[in-house]
């Protein structure tokens, strides 16, 4: 008996490895999916993943339900929480309950105020598209915006095409943006004009502090 | 068929924790997080290989987690590390009713020292990823989220340990393979609650090793070597108590070792 159980040890070895480096694998593979928007107030998305216990708790306190969990096609985002605007933006409450809930620093509790935080910054991905830079009175985007005025601004121009009509161009301001995804979220189109993307460069923190 | 009063107390306990890692989804608030990390009623509580992880990645922890986890290894250093298996965990549960199935002809037990190993690939995954990655792929954290969530792709997980259990090796996932069994099993050594023995009255008829999902663990006392079922292995689930006929197994309090 005691023979048989040492032949069996080094098959567990080797099941635990090659099971190990096939769970190394499936993440490592699942880790090239992109970015996430992240809720408000989380560190570096390198240390985010290093202190997110995908514990769920700013999603199951955000009274919205802006926060979904990454799923299996995630890869190694699995279980963390995600906001996609399109779906329910971030309303940026002022109590920011989803910092509070976080017990582990991945959103981090110096953020105080929903107007600092950084998750990413709208862009006009789709120029050609915008209702209001086509020279339509839209400026969803700009009515909706938490930081209006400031994070989004309307400029107006002559519009070239008519000679005699203006264009009142919706402009971002990144330093402003909070990244929350309202305006992607209100945009009119299809497929919206204006989208949250990723802070470039990544700064050292996502929010001013 | 004799009804296990034990078993019958642990089917309601277990039942009762997926009703409260469901709260969320009814629009309660009384409790928020899973098993990882979670509030009741504002009291923080959070897994002890969690908080290690997150030492080990960051080389720091919130007072939060510090305070949570200490609650959780008081609460299972005294009841015996691996009560949060037989009593708490949404998976323990399932993989319980998976066993109940009896029509088919598996592998009965692997060894139980696999879980070590487990425990400590989970260690050197988490630095090579630089995700606690015992959190990441836990399939204890997937019914947890599926239970607030709903259902999605990740429970493939859970289906694939299941028809694993049902065709291949009994109880192979609580018993081999899970980490955070091999943590709770070291931390049970230490408990001063477990199971006692009475060597007077036992006839060796065997019924405990029968429901035992750990029956390793009763080698020793049926021996007549030692008076306590001793070993980290043992979830005081008190399937052995409540079968025995010779009322020869109970619950007992001795000093830790």
């Amino acid at each position: 008996m005691p023979e048989e159980q040492k032949e069996n040890l080094p098959i567990g070895v080797k099941g635990a490895v090659v099971g190990g480096a096939a769970v190394y694998l499936l993440f490592k593979a699942g880790a090239g999916y992109g970015w996430m928007l992240r809720p408000p107030g989380a560190v570096t998305e390198e240390e985010f993943l290093k202190k997110c216990l995908r514990c769920g708790r700013c999603a199951h306190v955000c009274p919205y339900n802006s926060v979904e969990m990454g799923r299996l096609t995630d890869g190694i985002a699995i279980g963390t929480p995600v906001i996609i605007p399109r779906e329910m933006p971030c309303y940026l409450c002022p109590d920011l309950p989803c910092v509070k809930a976080c017990p582990s620093g991945a959103l981090d509790p110096e953020l105080k105020d929903a107007l600092k935080t950084r998750m990413g910054t709208a862009v006009i991905t789709e120029r050609e598209e915008c209702l209001s830079i086509k020279g339509l009175r839209c400026e969803v985007c700009y009515r909706t915006c938490p930081a209006i005025d400031k994070a989004i601004t309307v400029e107006n121009y002559l519009n070239v095409k008519t000679g005699r009509h203006a264009i009142f161009e919706p402009v971002v301001h990144k330093k402003d943006c909070t990244g929350c995804g309202i305006c992607e979220k209100a945009c009119v189109l299809e497929r919206p004009a204006i989208v949250v993307q990723p802070l470039q460069p990544p700064s050292e923190s996502w929010y001013e502090g | 068929m004799k009804v296990n009063r034990w078993t019958v107390w642990r089917r309601i306990v277990q039942i009762l924790v997926l009703l409260l890692l469901a709260t969320p989804s009814f629009g309660l608030s009384f409790f928020e997080g899973n098993l990882g990390a979670a509030a009741i009623l504002g009291l923080q509580l959070s897994d002890p290989l969690a908080a290690l992880q997150i030492l080990i990645l960051t080389g720091s922890l919130t007072l939060t987690m510090l305070s949570g986890t200490g609650i959780i290894l008081l609460f299972y250093g005294i009841l015996g590390g691996r009560v949060f298996c037989g009593w708490v965990c949404p998976v323990h549960f399932m993989t319980d009713l998976t066993d109940m199935f009896p029509w088919t002809k598996r592998l009965t037990f692997w060894r139980l020292e696999w879980k070590y190993i487990a425990l400590a690939i989970t260690g050197i995954l988490s630095f090579a990823l630089g995700v606690p990655a015992f959190e990441t792929f836990s399939p204890i954290g997937i019914a947890g989220r599926a239970l607030t969530f709903g259902a999605s792709s990740s429970l493939i997980v859970l289906v694939l340990i299941i028809i694993i259990e049902l065709i291949l090796v009994r109880r192979i996932w609580c018993r081999c393979l899970c980490p955070l069994g091999g943590f709770y099993t070291l931390l049970g050594h230490l408990s001063p609650l477990s199971v006692a023995y009475d060597q007077a009255k036992c006839t060796n008829c065997g019924e405990c090793q029968r429901v035992c999902f750990v029956p390793e663990v009763l080698e020793p006392t049926l021996n007549k070597q030692v008076d306590r079922v001793h070993s980290g292995e043992c979830t005081r689930c008190g399937a052995c108590i409540g079968i025995c006929p010779d009322h020869a197994l109970n619950f007992g309090i001795r000093k830790p070792f």
